[in-house]
């Protein structure tokens, strides 16, 4: 039987950022269970990711966004259930023959919670043949002796009551149950119109990292056509989309370059006075190839140009010259 | 119990804290769900904005955390760290399922998280921001780069030694060390 992997800090950081496999994903997780020490660290490293999310460069939301949350939680809010009221208890204590009618409409409405409506009709029925029933118990305890009208025209009286109530009651859950239906629905139209706006934006973004993934793909052919026979030389094509600060940059035929150097492409301003910004540093593979894709670089910045340079590992601050490559 | 409630409730929204503003919210108080919107919407946002480079999609994981916390206010337990710091990782883990297409990870309720900065106070927060800025910006540009790949661009440590060329171990080591340099420089 092989020993269990050791669960390391590396593996608990790489856990922490949702990055391993499913399976090494499962095995952190069974460790976490077992040990409180790990525990700890993965607070502690949670810790430090929020701090380093922290970093990032701020931007305020669009106004709508604060409106279309609080629309949305207005809407939600709708859907906390509202308490029922209480049992009518000075009824039930006020007498036998109203506790017995509060206890059957109590009975009543219970059965309608539990989606027992259709029996419902029939239960009003019962309730007034029982009515009816008792009354002659009732009737014989007592102590004035009364004609047939005497004795049943009182219950008639009690049975319409309780028959009210009980309608009143059915009436309150009906409209309960339809107020809840229609806050669920509205929250489900809700929940399936963002869904759509989702799965569009996931799609977009999908198709935007497939084309990431295969311009970044170190097996990738890249064939550069030139006229026949010319003499091969280092080009590089940028494009760039300055309010969005997004620039992808290719570049074929770069000739290698010795540890201790990096290539690093700049941006050159339009704006006068403004010095270059350094867009990434990269080196070309085995075949002059190399891709600086989606740099980190500041937004809204119109560019005069692009160019290269070789530089010191771990890039410069300013361009140093002989420029490698240039293009306006 | 009443002393206290009539305190909470006498403070507007924007000036309370978090736990104040969790405990109103539970009680489906919408005020106190706008003022954690006004403290919180920039980072998060932000945060979303930078991993999915998209504003509709960022704008959309802003909506979605905001409303865990309106639905699930017991969700964030206060002993588990700050709600800032809280809601900048759910936000950065909320647009990594996005741009994998996957459904979210269920355990954001159990994320604990250690923390000893308030980042309900703007000051604090932007205090923290631009310490956490300097100290990265210090760090080697290997390890800088490597960081960022794995957590803002959610690449695994596969994929970051595939597209670096470096070996697996370095990789992890480099994302450790980074972490441990921000570590350092806010426990001292």
């Amino acid at each position: 039987m092989s020993e269990p992997r050791r669960i390391t800090s590396e593996d608990l950081t790489m856990f922490a950022m949702q990055l391993l496999s499913p399976e090494e994903h499962a095995e952190v997780a069974a460790y976490l269970e077992r040990s409180p020490d790990a525990r700890q660290e993965l607070a502690e490293i949670n810790g430090e990711l929020a701090i380093y999310a922290h970093t990032v460069d701020l931007h305020t939301p669009p106004a709508q966004t604060r409106e279309r949350l609080m629309k949305q939680i207005a809407r939600e809010k709708k859907a906390i259930p509202i308490d029922r009221p209480a049992a009518p208890e000075a009824v039930v204590q006020s007498g036998s023959v109203f506790a017995e009618v509060a206890e059957r409409i109590n009975r009543s409405t219970n059965a309608v919670q539990g989606n027992e409506i259709q029996g419902n009709e029939v239960q009003v029925n019962k309730v007034q043949e029982r009515e009816a029933d008792s009354g002659d118990s009732i009737i014989a305890d007592g102590p004035p002796k009364r004609g047939v009208a005497g004795r049943v025209l009182p219950w008639i009286g009690w049975a319409v009551a309780a028959g009210l109530a009980l309608v009143s009651w059915n009436l309150y859950h009906e409209r309960d149950n339809l107020r809840g239906e229609l806050t669920a629905q509205m929250s489900q139209i809700d929940q399936l119109k963002t869904q759509a706006a989702t799965a569009a934006d996931v799609a977009n973004a999908a198709a935007a990292r497939q084309v990431l993934d295969t311009m970044k793909d170190a097996s990738a052919m890249r064939v550069t056509l030139t006229t026949y026979k010319a003499a091969q030389h280092p080009t590089g094509r940028t494009t760039y989309v300055a309010s969005k600060g997004a620039l992808i940059f290719l570049a074929n035929d770069l000739g290698s370059l010795p540890p201790e150097k990096t290539y690093e492409l700049w941006l050159i301003p339009a704006a006068e006075g403004q010095s270059p910004i350094p867009a990434g540093t990269f080196r070309a593979d085995e075949r002059g190839n190399a891709s600086v894709i989606m740099p980190p670089l500041p937004k809204g910045v119109d560019a005069k140009g692009f160019a290269v340079t070789i530089e010191p590992q771990g890039g410069s601050t300013t361009p140093t010259m002989p420029l490698v490559l240039s293009g306006e | 119990m009443y002393r206290e409630t009539e305190l909470v409730n006498s403070i507007p929204p924007s000036a309370q804290n978090d736990a104040a503003l969790l405990t109103l919210v539970r009680q489906a108080d919408e005020s106190a769900m706008a003022a954690l919107f006004d403290r919180y919407s920039k980072v998060v946002y932000s945060v979303a904005l930078r991993v999915l480079r998209d504003p509709a999609s960022a704008e959309d994981v802003l909506q979605e955390v905001f409303m865990h916390i309106w639905r699930n206010p017991d969700g964030f337990v206060a002993t588990r760290g700050s709600l800032g710091g809280w809601l900048a990782v759910v936000a950065r883990n909320r647009s990594i399922d996005t741009l994998r297409r996957k459904r979210p990870a269920e355990q954001v309720d159990d994320m604990a998280l250690a923390s000893n900065y308030n980042l309900a106070d703007e000051a604090e927060r932007n205090s923290l921001m631009e310490k956490a800025r300097s100290v990265i910006r210090l760090l080697p540009v290997e390890q800088r780069k490597t960081l960022e790949m794995a957590f803002f661009d959610g690449l695994t440590h596969s994929e970051i030694a595939e597209m670096t060329g470096d070996p697996l171990g370095t990789v992890k080591t480099r994302i450790r060390s980074a972490l441990t340099s921000l570590r350092k420089a806010f426990t001292a």
